[in-house]
């Protein structure tokens, strides 16, 4: 189709990030991923979230961040072709609405990962001898017995996921490095 | 045809009446105007459309009104596409990996085993999308022809067994299939008739080809003839033609800007035009499809700042628009155009490609139908491929223009000029269009065609599909949307014998996809009818008709009614 085909757009895919319903179909495809994933008959919600968030991360990475040029050819002599497609947004121009979305996307996943699955931050004394036999209290306002905190430390270690966070750490700073 | 009351007189004379109206009582007509143009709307629009008329104070400019919209995609719709393509591009790794692992059989060009260590002649990615979504629906495009592309049209009819990696040829001919794709406004692409028979004479008389250039010895006596006839025709000075059009803009604005300059090029120019601006070195801004103030701020921008870095005044300042954009069915908003360009001491370069013979009451293009004068644009351009039934272009203008790009225009200089026999089809069929054979043909199809488009359009839109462009504009885009069904629609249209054109990313943005009909003179109404009840069956069958408003019969009048009764006031 792009034969005999004039356009003075060069490369199409600059474009596509902010077209229309994009960022409602991104969302609806992470929730399709998480229901995909919810219908895995031994896994727990944490557990899900947590490869939610692994999986959108990688699948990320490898569209935004690793394929490099264009499944088209473009008539601009082949200078995207050295250009993955978050290069390529927008012709380069930085913190452009649709950066700023996928750059949020991801922080936003890991945060709603680590409230489902409780993590070890806690805000409170734990020297206060008042307290220390009732449980210390976190932020997310439940209360951590010795009993809760094995377990959590369990299921903490699963989803505060080095490598989930590192993920998305790694996407958000990547605009820095890949200005051009 | 038209739904115009018996009462109401011919176009030209409302127009008149228009005019004379705004000009007797500015405020209260442009209020009842503008009151005009809301009010219809209101009627049966949803807040989420685009609709984009003549509002504001530049209505004493249009004598008639500027009605364009461009609907909005319909979000369910929107995100129905992107999954279309998301599952496409899934399949597509996965027929990747399969014919890497050569379980499946490769038909793409591959190098030789031989050559593996040398620099890769192919880039994979690159051929991506032509491996796994353009050649899935590869029999839209391309179809061979035999007979001549009128309003009616034959077929070779062909099948594929490897999924069209390959064609074979049944041998049987598929006859009169009804032509919806070729661009032949007027009707001039025929082989017998007037045109036809003296460009079979010119033929005998001197041979095929030229085969030489305007300044050497390829200036014929009917090439001086043609331009001065071309001149005529859209009333200037001067004009010069070449043997093709793309090369008219490709080769021509180098001659005219160069370092130094400044054009400013609409966003949906064609690629010669982009082309053309590249190869002459000038500075280029692109400004939004046909929106005037962001051509102001551009404009402004530029006197008020200079050139980039020395800050210097510009030498010159180009305007590029074009008439007709072919694949947005929408007009220029000329008389805003020419008001800029004056205020701002710009200079303006119209492409009429598809607009010359296809719009005004006379047939002379754009400027005709907005009714300003010719001389206010400072080139005009054309080509003869669309309404006259021939191929080449031409550049019109002041006398010095003209004869300053005979000598520093590369076509003139380097280029092989218009063979006889085209120049005879111009001739003749410019000729019948300005009615000089002696016969009214030429503008009985004028008026044909503004008919045809005016209730082709209006019937699509009473169905209910969502129509780009103009109401006057006989390019008419009809969105499809999802990938899919742009290959169902071109197939069921061709089963029902109506051959159409259908578009895809990445020529349109992604989820824009779409089928282009183009209207001609020379469909009858029953031609008409029967595509548009194919159309509406093929489109319940593929629930292209996603329009949100819809319009009643009775309310679908233009403007120039209610405008009749202020004035009566």
């Amino acid at each position: 189709m792009n034969v005999g085909t004039a356009h003075s757009e060069v490369n199409p895919n600059t474009r596509v990030m902010n077209s229309r319903g994009m960022w409602l179909s991104y969302i609806l495809g992470i929730g399709l991923l998480h229901v995909i994933l919810l219908s895995i008959p031994f896994a727990s919600v944490p557990v899900v979230w947590t490869l939610t968030n692994l999986i959108h991360n990688l699948c990320m990475y490898l569209l935004l961040h690793t394929v490099k040029g264009t499944p088209f050819e473009t008539p601009d002599q082949g200078k995207a072709r050295l250009l993955t497609h978050w290069e390529q947004m927008d012709y380069g121009v930085q913190f452009t609405a649709s950066r700023k979305f996928l750059t949020i996307t991801p922080i936003v996943l890991v945060h709603i990962c680590s409230a489902i699955t409780r993590p070890v931050l806690v805000f409170e004394e734990e020297s206060s001898p008042k307290r220390s036999s009732r449980g210390i209290r976190d932020i997310w306002g439940g209360t951590r017995t010795r009993r809760n905190v094995a377990k959590e430390r369990q299921d903490g270690c699963v989803c505060f996921g080095f490598a989930g966070s590192s993920m998305s750490f790694m996407t958000a700073a990547l605009p820095g490095t890949a200005a051009r | 045809m038209t739904e115009s009351p018996a009462t109401k007189p011919a176009d030209g004379d409302v127009c008149q009446r228009v005019k004379n109206g705004l000009n007797l009582e500015k405020n209260g007509v442009l209020k009842s105007l503008h009151r005009c143009h809301e009010q219809q709307p209101k009627h049966h629009c949803q807040p989420e459309e685009e609709e984009v008329h003549a509002a504001s104070h530049h209505d004493s400019q249009y004598n008639r009104p500027f009605l364009e919209s461009f609907e909005e995609t319909p979000m369910l719709v929107a995100v129905l596409t992107y999954m279309g393509y998301g599952i496409l591009t899934i399949f597509g790794y996965l027929r990747d990996f399969l014919r890497h692992w050569k379980i499946e059989r490769c038909h793409i060009a591959r190098e030789k085993e031989e050559q593996r260590d040398f620099v890769p002649l192919y880039q994979d990615f690159e051929n991506f999308y032509t491996r796994n979504l353009y050649m899935r629906i590869r029999d839209n495009w391309n179809r061979p022809i035999c007979s001549v592309p009128g309003a009616k049209v034959d077929l070779m009819e062909r099948t594929s067994r490897d999924y069209n990696w390959t064609f074979e040829y049944t041998g049987r001919v598929v006859l009169d299939v009804i032509n919806l794709g070729s661009y032949n406004y007027l009707g001039f692409a025929e082989n017998t008739g007037p045109c036809a028979d003296s460009a079979a004479e010119i033929t005998m008389k001197y041979g095929v080809g030229v085969a030489s250039t305007r300044q050497e010895i390829g200036n014929l006596d009917r090439h001086e003839e043609l331009e001065k006839l071309v001149a005529k025709f859209l009333g200037v000075e001067s004009a010069m033609v070449f043997g093709m059009g793309f090369a008219t803009n490709s080769m021509n604005i180098p001659a005219l800007t160069g370092k130094g300059c400044l054009i400013l090029s609409d966003e949906l120019n064609h690629a010669s035009l982009v082309l053309g601006a590249r190869l002459s070195g000038s500075t280029i801004r692109v400004f939004k499809h046909n929106n005037m103030q962001s051509l102001e701020k551009l404009l402004r921008d530029a006197i008020v700042h200079g050139q980039p870095r020395t800050h210097r005044p510009w030498k010159k300042i180009l305007i590029v628009v074009e008439g007709i954009y072919s694949m947005e069915g929408s007009i220029v908003r000329l008389p805003e155009v020419i008001d800029l360009k004056k205020r701002y001491r710009a200079y303006l370069y119209l492409d009429e490609a598809h607009s010359i013979g296809a719009l005004g009451s006379r047939g002379r293009g754009v400027v005709d139908y907005f009714g300003l004068d010719p001389c206010d644009v400072d080139v005009l351009m054309g080509t003869f491929t669309k309404s006259f039934g021939a191929a080449g272009g031409y550049i019109a203008g002041k006398w010095e223009l003209i004869e300053y790009l005979r000598s520093h225009s590369h076509s003139a200089v380097y280029a092989t000029s218009m063979s006889p026999p085209v120049v005879e089809q111009i001739i003749t069929s410019m000729k019948c269009i300005m009615g000089e054979d002696g016969t009214t043909i030429g503008c009985d199809r004028v008026r044909k065609l503004a008919e045809n488009t005016v209730y082709f359009r209006r019937r699509l839109r009473e169905m209910g599909f969502i129509i780009y462009g103009n109401e006057d504009s006989p390019v008419v885009p009809m969105m499809l949307y999802m990938p899919a069904k742009i290959g169902a629609f071109g197939r069921e249209m061709l089963k029902r014998n109506i051959g159409v054109v259908v578009v895809g990313f990445p020529a349109t943005p992604i989820i824009e996809s779409r089928a282009r009909f183009c209207i001609s003179a020379a469909h009858t109404k029953e031609m008409l009818d029967r595509a548009l009840s194919v159309i509406s069956e093929v489109g319940d069958l593929l629930q292209l008709k996603y329009s949100r408003r819809r319009i009643q019969p009775s309310l679908s009048l233009p403007c120039d009614d209610i405008v009749f009764e202020d004035i009566d006031d």
